[in-house]
């Protein structure tokens, strides 16, 4: 990995949101998003989608603020996870659902039905 | 040069030590439980490891300058840690420099803490161990401590290449895989990883700040497992999840 690249990861976004790992699994049917959101209620999540994105705002129970933080920042605070992402196919966003549970956010997006099933006679 | 390098700082007397091995792998079970036991314990660094194969970092703590990769404890137990994720290219290099290195001072045991990706870790409330041994007698060991063993599958990324360089330098070596997540930080799997390796150690840590400060720790381990999930994908570690081929 390049130096700069290293860096560039290494760096976070100050605008007091923070970006969550995540991870997209395609199933088939559906598309399932989920998110390691630390300190999140299920009251102060919020996900909205449309047919080929999905956004989540969370907002942490606590803020947090770390002191003498990196060589660029040195004080730091979060009070959100914040994250757009990209869907690699249309869904049904009217069909989505989600549950939040040790502070793993799952998001169930069915796939828009394009698929017919022939039935041999 | 060597390849990989392994400096030790402080004349430590070691005395067929335990080694616990905890680099950076899914759900960075290893690198949460050796930072927890290095606290815990109270473990001096007695030396780190270099190579021109590893990124060219320093870690600065409390305005010190040190290695990422660090060796640390006593006459008998050694822990090997790292705070940045291992390059691919440096796998094989850096497990034979240790191997190496333990055969020299003559380590009793090897213990590799790692994690065991599984789909529904979101369900499962505390995290099982299981456990691989590299020799019949690290299996009979295992049998009675009462690990669970690992009976199919692939295990890919470093702590399956340290068994088998182990292996072929007749060291004794176990790795225990605690069920995690794979891209997201699992204190809880570190704790249950921990736990299990109170069987062989009896080290006495309570887990129970581990757990508490799950939030926070998850936070702070949030670079380290990207960059660690990164190298994974160059690993194979998705291999993991396949079943192995075995006609009888």
């Amino acid at each position: 990995m390049g130096l700069e690249r290293w860096i560039r990861d290494a760096m976070w976004s100050y605008n007091g949101n923070l970006e969550p790992l995540h991870e997209l699994e395609d199933r088939g049917d559906e598309i399932v998003v989920t998110l390691d959101l630390p300190g999140v209620e299920k009251e102060n999540v919020e996900i909205n989608t449309t047919e080929d994105s999905v956004e989540i705002k969370a907002k942490m129970s606590e803020a947090v603020c770390w002191e003498r933080w990196g060589s660029v920042q040195r004080r730091i605070t979060f009070q959100q996870f914040r994250k757009q992402i990209k869907l690699p196919e249309q869904i049904d966003p009217e069909k989505a659902s989600a549950s939040l549970k040790n502070g793993i956010l799952r998001i169930s997006l069915p796939k828009k039905r394009t698929k017919v099933l022939i039935p041999i006679q | 040069m060597k390849e990989v390098s392994i400096v030790e700082e402080r004349g430590v007397e070691h005395k067929n030590p335990i080694v616990i091995e905890g680099l950076p792998d899914v759900g960075l079970v290893g690198t949460i439980a050796a930072s927890y036991i290095v606290e815990k314990m109270k473990y001096n660094e007695i030396g780190y490891i270099e190579s021109d194969l590893f990124p060219p970092v320093m870690v600065i703590h409390g305005g010190r300058m040190k290695s990422p990769l660090c060796l640390y404890g006593n006459e008998e137990v050694i822990v090997v840690s790292s705070e940045i994720a291992i390059p691919p290219n440096a796998v094989y290099p850096l497990t034979r420099a240790l191997a190496d290195w333990f055969s020299s001072i003559n380590a009793a045991l090897v213990i590799s803490i790692t994690g065991l990706p599984v789909k529904n870790r979101m369900d499962i409330e505390k995290p099982e161990v299981f456990a691989v041994g590299n020799s019949e007698e690290a299996l009979k060991e295992l049998k009675a401590k009462r690990v669970e063993l690992l009976q199919e599958g692939f295990i890919a990324g470093t702590y399956a290449i340290m068994l088998r360089e182990c292996y072929k330098r007749e060291l004794n070596a176990i790795s225990l895989l605690a069920q995690c997540f794979p891209v997201y930080p699992d204190p809880g799997a570190a704790a249950s990883a921990i736990d299990s390796l109170d069987k062989f150690l009896q080290l006495g840590i309570d887990v129970g700040e581990l757990l508490e400060k799950e939030g926070e720790i998850k936070l702070k381990a949030r670079d380290l497992m990207r960059q660690t999930a990164l190298s994974a994908s160059e690993m194979q570690k998705s291999a993991e999840q396949d079943m192995p081929f075995m006609y009888r």
